[in-house]
C-alpha cells in the first residue's frame, strides 16, 4: 500500500513543527506549510495549518502520543507510545495514548497487514526525537549552556558533566517554544540502535491494561447519548442479493417501545442490496420488533448457491487455460517440469472462514450541527468514512468517526458497513441510533474469508525443485473494497489481487516457478469475501509448505533438509533493506530454530505420535515475517481424533518493541490459526450460511489449547509485524505432523476426523 | 423491580421479560458485563447472582428480583479482587471483551475450589469463549489468583 502521508509539491513545504500553543505545552506533528509562515507556533496559534500532530505535551511534562490507529487486542498504542518515548527520553510514567477521531489530515486510516509498527517505528522515533532537541535547545538557554552540550534523560535535560539540570516541566511551564524541521533536517537526526534502547525492547505493561481489568474500557457497544434508541438489522433471507419488497409491521406496532422500521430497498454495495433495521426504544423493543416484522424478500440471485456451486466453479476455471492472470513467472516451467526425475500433483482447499469477533459489529451515530458522528471502534476511518458520506451523498468533512476499544478486529472492522447501516437508520429516524448485530447476524453478514481451491505441480531432481506451476483460485476482497491496490500481473495482462495471492511468491529458490491468479466471481457476489487475519499467506502457504513436505517425501529427503538447501537466499531471494535484508538466510535461521528448540528428529514420539514443520514470510514480499513452525501431534486412528500436543513457534521479528507483547500476538495468532485449522467450518447453502451461532460454528475452546512455545528472534532488523504470520504457519505444520503421525496426508481445510480417516484409507 | 447490584438497591422499569444482561448494561449503564452470543454460549455476560456465577443474557429480570447481583465494576475494591490482582500480574487481556465475563467466571468458580486442579480449572472455565484465544494465560492467572487467595 501506499504511504499515508501526502506528498506535497510547489509552493509549499512539509516540516516537522515544535511549538507551543498559547505559550503553555507543545505539540508536534508534520505539516504542510504556505513559504510565507515561518513561525511554528503562529502556525499552531492559527489552529488551520494540515497538520497530522502525532504528540502533544502539556505544561506539567506529560505526553500524549496520538495514535491512529484501532486497539483491537495487539497494544498496538504502547508500542507505538514506547517508539516515541525512546527518544523523546521521557519517563515512561509520563506517557498516554489517544485514538484521535477521524480527519482527512491523518491519510490513509488503516490497522491491518502487520503494518501498525512495521510503518510507523521510524516517524515516531523521529517525532519524539525532534521533541528532545526543541526541549534541549529550550533547556540548555535555562542553564546558560550551549545544547550541544546537554543531553536528556528521564524527562530532564542536563549539562554535559550533570552538574546542572532542568526537567522537562520546568521548560515547557515557563518557555514558548517555536521550532521547525524541514524534512532533510528530520531524516538526518541521528535515531538510536539497537543496544542503545531503554524504554523499545522493554516488556511495558500495555497501557490499555488497567481498564480492561476492572470494567471500565469503553467498547463502541459502551456508547450512549441522551435520547438513543436502538437498532437490530433483520435477516436477510441470503447473504447477499435479496431486496426487501414489502414490509408488514401490523404485529410489531403492538410492542410497547416500537419506533418503526428504516427499509432499504436501494442497498449500498458495501453493505448489502437491500436491508430492513427494526428500530426500538430499548434493545428489548427493537429485538422483539426485529422479530415481529414481516418482510416479503425477493430473493435475489444468489438464492440457489452452495458452498459446492462455488467449490465446482474454481474447479472449472483452473482447468481454464485462459483463466487468470500471473503474478509469478520465473524460468520456464514446461522445460522444468520435462527434466525433473519426480513429479507430484495436489489440490488444497480450505473452507469459508468467519471472523468472530467477540463484540458483535456495532454503532452509534448522532447529527450534530450537520456533522455525522460515529462511535465505534473501527480499523479503518478511510473506509468507513468516505462509504457513510458516499451513502448519505454529503462530503466527506461532513462525517467524524470516534475512536473506542474494539473487541476483535481481524480484519473484520476495515468493513464500512457498519457506519453506513447505522448512519443511515439515524438519518431515517431523526434520533441518535445506537445499532447492534445480534451473533446471528454477525456470523451471516460478515464480509467471510473466501473458500479457495489451489492446485500445485512441480518437479525434482536431485533433491532440487526443478519447477513449480501455482494455481490460486479465490474471491478478489481487494476488487470489491480497494480496486485501486491491485497491481498489475507481471505479464501486464491484467490486474492481480495481490491480498489473495500474496505469499504464493515465496523465498525458496526453484528456477521455474509459475503463480497464476484465479478470481472466483461467484465468490464474490455470493458471500462478498473480506480480509481475515493474515488473508492470503493463510491459504497459500498451506498450499505451498504442505507441498513441500510431500515433495520431500517424494523425493526420499527429510523436509527440513529438503526446504534448508532451497533456501539460499540466491538472486532475487537475497532480500533488501530495511524490511526483508537478509532475506531467505532469515527464513533459513527461524526454521533452524523452531526445529532445535521442539527437537525434531530428535525428541522420542510415541505410537501416532508425529512432528511436522512449516515455515513462512507472512504477509508480503515486501514486508514478510520470517517465521516457523513445529507441531507435534498425537491421532486416534480409531476415531481420527487429533490433538495438538505442542506447538513450537520461532518468529525473526527484527527488533521487538515490546517482547511481551509481541509473544502475545504470536501466540494468540498461532492459536486463532490452529482454531481455523480444526474446529471452524461455514457453508453456504440456498445464499445463506448455515451457522449462526457458537453451537454450531464452534471456534477453540480452553480445553483444545495446546502448550505452545514462542521463540523471538532478534537481530536489531527493522521490527516486523507480528499480529498475524503465525495464524499462516500452523495448518500446514499440523498437517504434516499428521502424516508423520498416521501417514494420513489432509489437503483440505478444517482439518477434521472424517478427512483424516478418509486420507488413512487413501494410503 | 427492585434488585441488588453491587451492593446498592435499584428499582428498575422494565419489562420482566427483559434479560438482566440489558438491564445492567442500559438501564444501570454498567457496560463492563458484555454482549456476545445473547444464547448462554460465551460467557462474555457472566455475573454473579448470589454469588454464584451466571449467564445474563439468559436470565429474565422478573427471575433476578430481589437477589443479590454482583458485576465486574463490583467484584473487588479498586479492581482488587485476587482474580484481577492475578489477572493484571499474567497481562491477560488483548481485546479485552470477553475478560469481565472470564474474570467473574472465576472468581465465583475459586470461592468455590479455591485450590483446584488443572482439570477442573480447564471444566470450569470452557464455557467461556475468547477470540483472542488467551486461554493459556487465563488458565495461568487461575492458578496465579488461587495462590494469593491462599495468601502467597
Ligand atoms: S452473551 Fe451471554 S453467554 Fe454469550
Ligand atoms: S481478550 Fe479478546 S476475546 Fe478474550
Amino acid at each position: 500500500m501506499t504511504k499515508h502521508i501526502k506528498k506535497v509539491s510547489g509552493l509549499s513545504r512539509r516540516e516537522v513543527l515544535v511549538g507551543s500553543a498559547a505559550g503553555a505545552g507543545l505539540v508536534i506533528g508534520y505539516s504542510v506549510l504556505p513559504n510565507a509562515v515561518d513561525s511554528a507556533s503562529k502556525a499552531i496559534a492559527a489552529g488551520n495549518w494540515d497538520h497530522q500532530q502525532f504528540l502533544s505535551m502539556d505544561a506539567d511534562g506529560k505526553a500524549t502520543v496520538h495514535v491512529t490507529k484501532c486497539e483491537i487486542g495487539q497494544h498496538v498504542g504502547t508500542a507505538l507510545a514506547q517508539a516515541v518515548a525512546e527518544e523523546l527520553e521521557i519517563d515512561w510514567n509520563d506517557v498516554r495514548v489517544n485514538y484521535p477521531e477521524s480527519h482527512a489530515k491523518w491519510g490513509l486510516h488503516i490497522t491491518g497487514g502487520s503494518w501498525s509498527v512495521n510503518w510507523t517505528f521510524d516517524r515516531n522515533s523521529r517525532i519524539g526525537a525532534s521533541a528532545r532537541i526543541a526541549l534541549i535547545e529550550a533547556g540548555s538557554k535555562m542553564m546558560k549552556a550551549m545544547p550541544a552540550n546537554c543531553y536528556a534523560k528521564n524527562s530532564r535535560v542536563y549539562t554535559a558533566d550533570g552538574s546542572k539540570s532542568v526537567s522537562y516541566k520546568e521548560i515547557l511551564s515557563s518557555n514558548t517554544i517555536d521550532r521547525t524541521f524541514s524534512e532533510e533536517e528530520m531524516k538526518s537526526i541521528k535515531l538510536k540502535s539497537f543496544g542503545e534502547y531503554s524504554i523499545v525492547g522493554q516488556s511495558k505493561q500495555p497501557l490499555d491494561l488497567p481498564a480492561k481489568l476492572d470494567g471500565s474500557a469503553k467498547y463502541g457497544i459502551d456508547v450512549f447519548v441522551p435520547n438513543m434508541v436502538y437498532a437490530i438489522p433483520i435477516q436477510n433471507p441470503t447473504r447477499y442479493g435479496a431486496i426487501p419488497k414489502a414490509v408488514d409491521e401490523s404485529a410489531a406496532k403492538k410492542i410497547d417501545g416500537y419506533v418503526g422500521a428504516y427499509v432499504n430497498k436501494e442497498g449500498f454495495t458495501r453493505v448489502n442490496t437491500g436491508y430492513v433495521v427494526a428500530i426500538g426504544e430499548t434493545y428489548w423493543a427493537a429485538e422483539k420488533a426485529a422479530k415481529a416484522l414481516k418482510i416479503d424478500w425477493d430473493l435475489g440471485e444468489n438464492k440457489n448457491i452452495s458452498s459446492d456451486d462455488i467449490r465446482d466453479e474454481s474447479i472449472r476455471l483452473q482447468k481454464d487455460p485462459n483463466a487468470g492472470f500471473l503474478w509469478v513467472l520465473e524460468g520456464d516451467t514446461d522445460k522444468g517440469m520435462k527434466n525433473a526425475a519426480n513429479k507430484h500433483t495436489a489440490v488444497y482447499e480450505t473452507a469459508i472462514a468467519y471472523h468472530g469477533c467477540l463484540e458483535p459489529m456495532n454503532g452509534v451515530a448522532y447529527e450534530k450541527d450537520g456533522i455525522m458522528h460515529i462511535h465505534s471502534g473501527h480499523q479503518s476511518f478511510t473506509f468507513a468514512v468516505g462509504n457513510t458520506a458516499a451513502a448519505l451523498g454529503v462530503e466527506q468533512d461532513k462525517i467524524v468517526c470516534h475512536q473506542y476499544y474494539a473487541g476483535g478486529g481481524f480484519g473484520r472492522r476495515t468493513e464500512p458497513d457498519l457506519h453506513v447501516l447505522v448512519a443511515q437508520t439515524c438519518k431515517h429516524v431523526g434520533r441518535p441510533v445506537k445499532l447492534i448485530f445480534s451473533r446471528e447476524q454477525d456470523m451471516m453478514f460478515d464480509f467471510h474469508r473466501s473458500p479457495t481451491y489451489q492446485v500445485i505441480e512441480g518437479g525434482e531432481e536431485f533433491g532440487r525443485m526443478t519447477a513449480m506451476n501455482h494455481d490460486v483460485v479465490a474471491g478478489w476482497s481487494t476488487k470489491r473494497a480497494a480496486p485501486g491496490f491491485m497491481p498489475d500481473s507481471v505479464d501486464k495482462k491484467g490486474k492481480v489481487d495481490q491480498f489473495s495471492t500474496n505469499g504464493s511468491d515465496h523465498w525458496y529458490d526453484i528456477p521455474n516457478h509459475k503463480v497464476r491468479s484465479i478470481n472466483n466471481e461467484l465468490s464474490d457476489r455470493a458471500l462478498p469475501v473480506g480480509f481475515l487475519r493474515a488473508v492470503a499467506p493463510s491459504w497459500t502457504f498451506w498450499a505451498v509448505e504442505s507441498y513441500l513436505d510431500e515433495m520431500a517425501k517424494k523425493a526420499g529427503r527429510d523436509p527440513l533438509a529438503f526446504r534448508l538447501d532451497h533456501l539460499t537466499a540466491a538472486g532475487k531471494n537475497a532480500g533488501t533493506p530495511p524490511n526483508s535484508v537478509g532475506g531467505a538466510h532469515r527464513l533459513r535461521n527461524a526454521l533452524l530454530v523452531a526445529a532445535g528448540r521442539a527437537g525434531y528428529g530428535v525428541k522420542p514420539l510415541g505410537k501416532n505420535e508425529g512432528m511436522g514443520m512449516a515455515c513462512v514470510s507472512s504477509q508480503e514480499r515486501g514486508s514478510p515475517t520470517w517465521t516457523a513452525c513445529v507441531a507435534e501431534v498425537k491421532v486416534d486412528p480409531n476415531s481420527g481424533e487429533v490433538e495438538v500436543k505442542k506447538i513450537t513457534v520461532s518468529m525473526d521479528v527484527g527488533t521487538a518493541v515490546n517482547p511481551d507483547g509481541v509473544r502475545k500476538q504470536i501466540e494468540g495468532s498461532a492459536l486463532y490459526g490452529i482454531s481455523l485449522a480444526l474446529y471452524e467450518n461455514l457453508t453456504m447453502k440456498n445464499g445463506s450460511i448455515e451457522q449462526g451461532n457458537f453451537d454450531t460454528w464452534t471456534p477453540m475452546r480452553l480445553n483444545q489449547v495446546p502448550e505452545i512455545e514462542t521463540v523471538l528472534i532478534q537481530n536489531g532488523h527493522y521490527p516486523a509485524g507480528t499480529g498475524e504470520p503465525a495464524t499462516t504457519v500452523v495448518a500446514p505444520a499440523i498437517a504434516n505432523a499428521i502424516d508423520n503421525a498416521v501417514g494420513a496426508r489432509v489437503r483440505s481445510l478444517p482439518i477434521t476426523p472424517e478427512k483424516i480417516k478418509s486420507a488413512m484409507r487413501e494410503a | 423491580m427492585n434488585l441488588s447490584v453491587n451492593g446498592s438497591n435499584q428499582v428498575v422499569d422494565a419489562p420482566g421479560d427483559t434479560k438482566l444482561l440489558w438491564v445492567i448494561r442500559e438501564h444501570l449503564r454498567l457496560t463492563g458485563t458484555k454482549f456476545g452470543c445473547g444464547l448462554g454460549l460465551c460467557g462474555a455476560c457472566t455475573v454473579h447472582m448470589n454469588g454464584e456465577a451466571v449467564r445474563s443474557c439468559q436470565i429474565e429480570l422478573s427471575d433476578a428480583e430481589g437477589t443479590q447481583i454482583t458485576t465486574i465494576e463490583g467484584l473487588g475494591a479498586n479492581g482488587h479482587h485476587p482474580v484481577q490482582k492475578a489477572w493484571a500480574e499474567i497481562e491477560v487481556p488483548q481485546c479485552g471483551y470477553c475478560q469481565s465475563g472470564q474474570m467473574m467466571n472465576a472468581a465465583a468458580f475459586l470461592n468455590s475450589n479455591s485450590a483446584p486442579s488443572e482439570k477442573e480449572i480447564v471444566d470450569a472455565q470452557q464455557g467461556n469463549i475468547c477470540r483472542c484465544i488467551t486461554y493459556n494465560r487465563i488458565k495461568t492467572a487461575i492458578k496465579r489468583a488461587s495462590e494469593i487467595m491462599q495468601g502467597a
